[in-house]
């Protein structure tokens, strides 16, 4: 038939459509060298990140089980608190495991994963995340650079904006076009990561906010209720786990400028509190009683600086030891370098 | 669902994996399945019309086998013309007689309703075109299989932007047992990562000079125009070869082979060569079912001319309701007509030149005419209007050669410049090299380092080179839109 002689024949049909036992593990051994290579493209072409939060290759070269006390939250657990100068002060050791405007459905699976090394004795929240949208500006830095793994997946699915999870799941969708400015320490930071940092998580910002002779600004709370309800029921969630885990929650209200009306806070307290073991603080309006000042120590109108963070993390150190947290023995090597970090800061 | 998304690398997989997976008598009922969903996602609303065509299609063939009426069949190619009138053409028509209304001092403009395109149907309405016309010459039996004949018709891999799929060739395919060829996995590997090549790393960066310099050529030097232009010729190849890579690629792994709808068309000699060398599919069904008909050759050279003339005209208002698209077409058959026309002056002319006919240098000559010809014909595709086409033009010949914003006014830096020469020399080798031996079929002999190596090279260079993610204006493939 004309329809036959048409058609190409196959050409070596006959030696394509053997395959041997070995060849569907040949196939495999590609996809794996394929999937190897294309992960440590992403690794190299991905940019390093050391402060701003999500510092999670720093914290997992942290010693296993050697942080006494977590802080999470938002950039101003990152800004507001030196873990070292909270060792100078108090012994105890932290780590600042938060995220730039991370908001509390992140922070939930944050703890889930900063729980996998670490069994703090103390969970530090700061609670002004309980008052962002349900998605905010930082999801790709915030769930990018965690660490692989069922809880990287999971909150990717759940938190992330829809438009953003192909780009979680693949670092290259991202950051290939990054293939114009790659330097050698790109590929040195991929296959030789970095250990542990003696700044733990803090990001210390030196400007000095000059517009406070008007005092605090004060807002009313912005977002939905439906979206603050849910906030809360991630809020609970980092709570059950905490108690799962025999950890300790406090909330904090961080001092700041950027405050919202006494009524917001008032309902916050009385929504968080409603969840047992919980502790809050609210330090907005304490500048004075920790020896901060509003004019010398704001970094903007709602972060501290380097020598607010100072300030405030020594106070932080001495009311957990107030509280009866002890520091945790730690190894002689451990030991000398919080000290060492802690020397930086005095 | 483009063959570019992740849904797509989702969705492949399983159709090949329940494609080997089950029984002969279910593979085509999986495919059609599969087919049917593929095109549910790129939009659900025009999908019935798909099912209707197929329904058409399969009855009349039937009815024409059965009977040789006319009648039949053209009432069949109406029904489907003026499906694609409806859609596609309506708003251009009804545009255009009130326009030419106003002319002669009537004011008549109607409300016209804007009709979604649907995906594909300048694709495969022809396909079902073709197929009738063939069963009503004789020329291939009508499909007693209603599944078979609406997978001939829905066929993901050609469904969306071809190959036009023709009956001879694809339909007994759906009735032959496939095994699974390790072969023809390799060649439809290379094949697919041949077009993601071509697309990720080139066509869509060439895109941004492209549209960039065409959005305002007047800001530009002459020669940054010229650039932009001849961005463009490749842009379009790159970007439609890409697709038909992918498409027969998607088919070889599962043991079908569609129509090649290119063969290095910028390697021609003429531009009556080009054509048979460009959009093979389209090209051979407009000559088959609109050229012949009309009397091809054989009613002496003038009509001849006129036929050649007609053909193109169609051929661009295909590609789009525009007259841009008609001007491009008239011009691509403008160019075979004044070629043949000038043939015997051309050929004289020669003799004078010391320039040996079958030597490099003369075929290299006639290569640079062909692409400086259709790079011509290509500013009315790419313009928004002809207008606008005229104004790129206009600033290729203009004094100013270069202007003083270099290569970043145009899109690009030079990183990306260099990505894009590196990429259209590989190309061209790639090109060069298939005149002799078919590349995919090369690879897919070759040792499995080399092989490897060959895979994994393009996949990294797509991925990291690729103009894609965050940060990029997605560029939709070009063809798809017809």
């Amino acid at each position: 038939m004309a329809t036959e002689v048409l058609i190409r024949p196959q050409v070596r049909e006959g030696k394509g459509a053997k395959v041997s036992r070995r060849e569907p593990l040949w196939c495999l051994a590609f996809l794996l060298v394929a999937a190897v290579l294309l992960h440590l493209c992403g690794a190299i072409l991905r940019p390093a990140h050391t402060d701003y939060g999500s510092t999670w290759q720093a914290y997992l070269a942290e010693p296993r089980d050697s942080i006494d006390v977590l802080f999470l939250g938002s950039s101003y657990a990152y800004c507001d608190w030196n873990p070292a100068v909270m060792y100078g002060e108090s012994g105890l050791t932290g780590y600042v495991m938060g995220g730039s405007e991370q908001t509390p459905a992140i922070t939930y699976w944050y703890l889930k994963e900063a729980l996998r090394t670490q069994s703090p004795s103390v969970v530090v929240m700061e609670a002004t995340s309980l008052f962002f949208d349900r998605y905010q500006n930082y999801t790709q830095i915030n769930l990018g650079y965690m660490p692989w793994g069922m809880n990287r997946v999971r909150a990717i699915l759940e938190c992330a904006e829809p438009e953003k999870k192909l780009g979680l799941f693949w670092d290259l969708y991202f950051y290939h076009d990054r293939w114009k400015e790659l330097e050698l320490v790109d590929i040195k930071k991929a296959i030789f990561p970095s250990g542990a940092d003696s700044l733990k998580g803090h990001t210390a910002v030196d400007q000095i906010f000059e517009q406070t002779a008007d005092g605090p600004f004060l807002s009313e709370m912005r977002q939905s209720e439906e979206v603050y309800q849910q906030n809360l029921e991630d809020f609970a969630r980092i709570a059950r786990l905490c108690t799962d885990n025999d950890i300790d929650l406090i909330v904090t209200i961080n001092p700041t400028y950027s405050q919202y009306v006494s009524q917001v806070y008032d309902r916050l307290a009385e929504d968080v509190l409603v969840t047992r073991n919980v502790r809050f603080v609210n330090w907005a309006d304490s500048f004075a009683e920790m020896g901060l000042d509003p004019t010398v120590h704001l970094y903007d109108g709602g972060h501290l600086n380097q020598d607010g963070a100072k300030v405030f993390s020594a106070y932080t150190g001495q009311y957990l030891r107030s509280l009866g947290y002890e520091p945790r023995p730690q190894t002689g090597e451990n030991r000398a370098a919080w000290e060492e970090a802690a020397k930086a800061w005095k | 669902m483009s063959f570019l998304s992740p849904s797509y690398f989702l969705f492949f997989p399983i159709t090949v994996l329940g494609y080997w997976a089950l029984p002969q008598k279910a593979r085509n009922g999986w495919l059609l399945g599969c087919s049917w969903f593929f095109y549910l996602c790129a939009g659900p609303r025009y999908f019935p019309l798909l099912i209707a065509v197929c329904a058409v299609s399969y009855v009349t063939a039937l009815a024409l086998e059965k009977r040789r009426r006319k009648g039949l069949l053209a009432g069949a190619l109406c029904l489907f013309v003026g499906l694609l009138f409806l859609f596609k053409y309506l708003n251009f028509g009804v545009d255009t007689l009130s326009r030419l209304l106003a002319l002669a001092g009537l004011d008549w403009t109607p409300m016209v309703p804007k009709l979604l395109l649907p995906a594909g149907i300048s694709f495969y309405l022809f396909t079902a075109m073709g197929y009738l016309m063939d069963v009503y010459r004789g020329k291939v039996p009508a499909e007693k299989n209603g599944l078979k004949c609406a997978l001939f018709l829905s066929f993901f891999p050609s469904l969306l932007s071809g190959p036009i799929g023709r009956a001879e060739r694809l339909l007994p395919q759906f009735s032959r047992l496939h095994k699974f060829n390790y072969v023809n996995l390799r060649e439809g590997l290379f094949r697919f990562l041949w077009g993601a090549f071509k697309k990720l790393v080139l066509a869509d960066r060439l895109a941004v000079v492209v549209d960039t310099v065409f959005a305002a050529p007047q800001n530009y030097g002459a020669i940054q125009v010229v650039i932009a232009a001849c961005a463009f010729s490749v842009q379009i190849y790159c970007d439609f070869s890409a697709y038909s890579d992918m498409a027969v690629g998607s088919a070889k792994v599962m043991g079908f082979e569609l129509m090649e709808n290119f063969r290095t068309p910028y390697f021609s000699k003429s531009i009556a060569e080009f054509w048979r060398r460009w959009h093979i599919s389209l090209s051979t069904w407009f000559r088959d079912y609109l050229y012949i008909p009309l009397g091809g050759s054989r009613r002496g050279t003038v009509r001849k001319y006129v036929n050649v003339l007609i053909v193109f005209a169609v051929s661009g208002l295909w590609h789009g309701a525009a007259l841009t698209f008609i001007v491009w077409g008239v011009l691509n058959g403008l160019y075979q007509v004044v070629s043949a026309l000038t043939a015997p002056l051309r050929t004289r002319g020669r003799s004078v030149l010391p320039l040996r006919e079958d030597g490099g240098i003369f075929a290299l000559w006639q290569m640079g005419w062909v692409f400086l010809l259709s790079t011509v014909a290509w500013v009315f595709f790419e313009a928004g209007s002809v207008s606008g086409a005229l104004a790129v033009l206009e600033n290729m010949i203009k004094p100013v050669l270069w202007d003083v914003g270099g290569l970043a006014a145009m899109g690009m830096g030079k990183k990306e410049f260099l990505v894009a020469g590196v990429g259209f020399l590989v190309l061209l080798g790639v090109d060069a090299y298939s005149t002799k031996e078919d590349p995919a079929r090369k690879v897919a002999y070759s040792p499995r380092w080399l092989r490897w190596c060959v895979y994994l090279a393009l996949l990294l260079a797509a991925v990291i080179f690729g103009s894609y993610g965050s940060g990029y204006d997605a560029q939709s493939f070009i063809y798809g839109q017809f």
